[in-house]
């Protein structure tokens, strides 16, 4: 009986420690650039979402495609219909764990991270390990990462006409202030 | 044993909690996902939909450069090139103010045309957060007939005249039109253009002033860059046949080839107007009698915002 009461306790416990270690970004920044000589490329979304699980070092991102700007209107048109099919395919996610995490990381100063996970965009998922910066900047948790993705990588495909204007590799840019969870 | 056995037990229920724990991450984060209202995007490729507006305009900034070609008619022969030797041409310009807002001024040299027009998005097409089956906009438009008069004299008997006074008002057309779209799914877009135009002069007193008439136009998107259109206006009280000119309602079937910052938009047509005073009033030509226009439009949209 006095076993079982001590497991329990645990368990209690062991969940209410799961719930002050979150850490959450509802405005978080991602854009995607490409430049070509003939046309610069710059999407960008101020309205991403993503959560920090501190016990694990786990993040998890989700975007909608048509929260992502530009400059040219035409271009936020042919990106949500012609490349990404925002209609078949809304979101964009990203699920990985931060590499060697250990929570004091959170309280240091900005430094270099690894996060590998599973980016799927477009429908299809890929696993990547991308560089990124965690830690305290001006009394705030602060985030960031800056990789580079290929179209074709994710089933986007580009037809010969306009293959000139879009640049081969997309450079992604991922910025973030995270909160405690439920604050 | 019986210790080991409720150590196992906790581990298990630890182990279940953990991984309903890593689910639930996705699941907080979906709960923090706000619904969102999805509008309907590009119900058609560009701002015509052959001849007449489609439920598409300029977002702020935006400065759409438009020019069109009709040629004559195929049944021209080859002695005129199947029609390639009569071309008509419309230049215009057409700006977003703001996002709901465009306008536009062009200037057609069919009837030395110059006129003017405002597009107003009243209803936007959307699903999810609000619900809104079709997209609703407001087209209203002056055109300016530019010619010269033809008399300045009229006759009161065979063989006297009286002086004619020809006002700069008489050469004015007022479109007014509402643009009905619904986007049904990708590919397939219609939309109904009920359509009112005055006229404040006629060619002949049998010529009515005031015309009513219905658009139909719809899309197919054949592939992600081009699309079979269709357009037809049904003129509701058609203008009688005087002496031989009969007139006819407006048909045309056309294809969009985009290209990044281009709509290329060929099209057959029995028209030759390309504004709405022209082509839904006074297309003369008949498709069953081979009188079939060649044409084209050509959009070119520059972005003015920083």
């Amino acid at each position: 009986m006095k076993k079982q009461l001590i497991i329990l306790a645990i368990l209690i416990m062991s969940v209410s420690a799961f719930g002050q270690d979150k850490f959450i970004a509802k405005n978080a920044y991602i854009s995607f650039y490409s430049s070509t000589p003939l046309e610069d490329i710059l999407g960008e979304s101020n309205e991403a979402v993503t959560i920090l699980d501190a016990t694990k070092g786990e993040v998890v991102f989700q975007a909608l495609m048509t929260t992502f700007h530009f400059k040219r209107a035409l271009m936020e048109e042919h990106f949500n219909e012609n490349y990404m099919e925002s209609s078949k395919f809304p979101k964009a996610k990203f699920k990985g764990m931060i590499e060697g995490f250990n929570k004091d990381m959170l309280k240091a100063p900005v430094a270099n991270i690894k996060i590998t996970g599973q980016l799927n965009v477009h429908g299809v998922e890929k696993t990547i390990t991308v560089p990124g910066t965690i830690g305290m900047e001006a009394g705030k948790l602060v985030a960031t990462a800056k990789f580079k993705v290929t179209p074709e990588e994710y089933g986007i495909v580009i037809p010969s006409l306009v293959r000139d204007k879009i640049g081969k590799e997309m450079e992604i840019t991922v910025k973030d202030n995270y909160v405690p969870f439920g604050q | 044993m019986k210790r080991n056995y409720y150590i196992l037990i906790g581990l298990f229920i630890l182990f279940l909690s953990g991984n309903v724990y890593s689910q639930d991450l996705d699941a907080l984060l979906n709960a923090q996902i706000k619904p969102t209202v999805n509008y309907a995007t590009a119900s058609f490729k560009a701002s015509r939909i052959i001849n007449g507006h489609s439920i598409e305009q300029m977002k702020k900034k935006q400065l759409d450069f438009r020019i069109s070609h009709r040629f004559g008619t195929l049944n021209d022969g080859a002695y005129g090139l199947y029609g390639m030797d009569r071309s008509v041409i419309h230049f215009s310009l057409e700006y977003g103010l703001t996002d709901w807002l465009m306008l536009g001024v062009g200037r057609g040299s069919l009837n030395k045309i110059y006129d003017s027009f405002a597009k107003f998005k009243l209803l936007r097409q959307s699903s999810g957060e609000k619900t809104m089956p079709v997209s609703v906009s407001y087209l209203t438009s002056i055109e300016v007939n530019s010619m010269k008069f033809d008399t300045t004299r009229i006759q009161l008997t065979p063989t006297t005249f009286a002086p004619r006074v020809n006002y700069f008002s008489s050469r004015l057309t007022y479109v007014n039109q509402l643009l009905i779209a619904r986007k049904f799914n990708d590919n397939f877009s219609f939309q109904l253009s009920p359509t009112f135009i005055h006229r404040n002069l006629t060619k002949t007193e049998l010529d009515k002033n005031d015309i009513f008439a219905m658009g139909f136009g719809a899309r197919y998107k054949l592939s992600k860059r081009l699309s079979l259109n269709a357009e037809y206006f049904y003129t509701l009280n058609p203008n009688a046949k005087v002496m031989e000119t009969r007139y006819y309602n407006s048909a045309s079937v056309g294809i969009d080839i985009e290209t990044g910052g281009h709509v290329f938009q060929i099209m057959l047509t029995n028209s030759q107007g390309m504004r709405e005073g022209t082509f839904i009033p006074q297309t003369t030509d008949s498709w069953l009698k081979g009188g079939i226009h060649l044409g084209f439009n050509i959009s070119r949209v520059f972005a003015f915002n920083q």
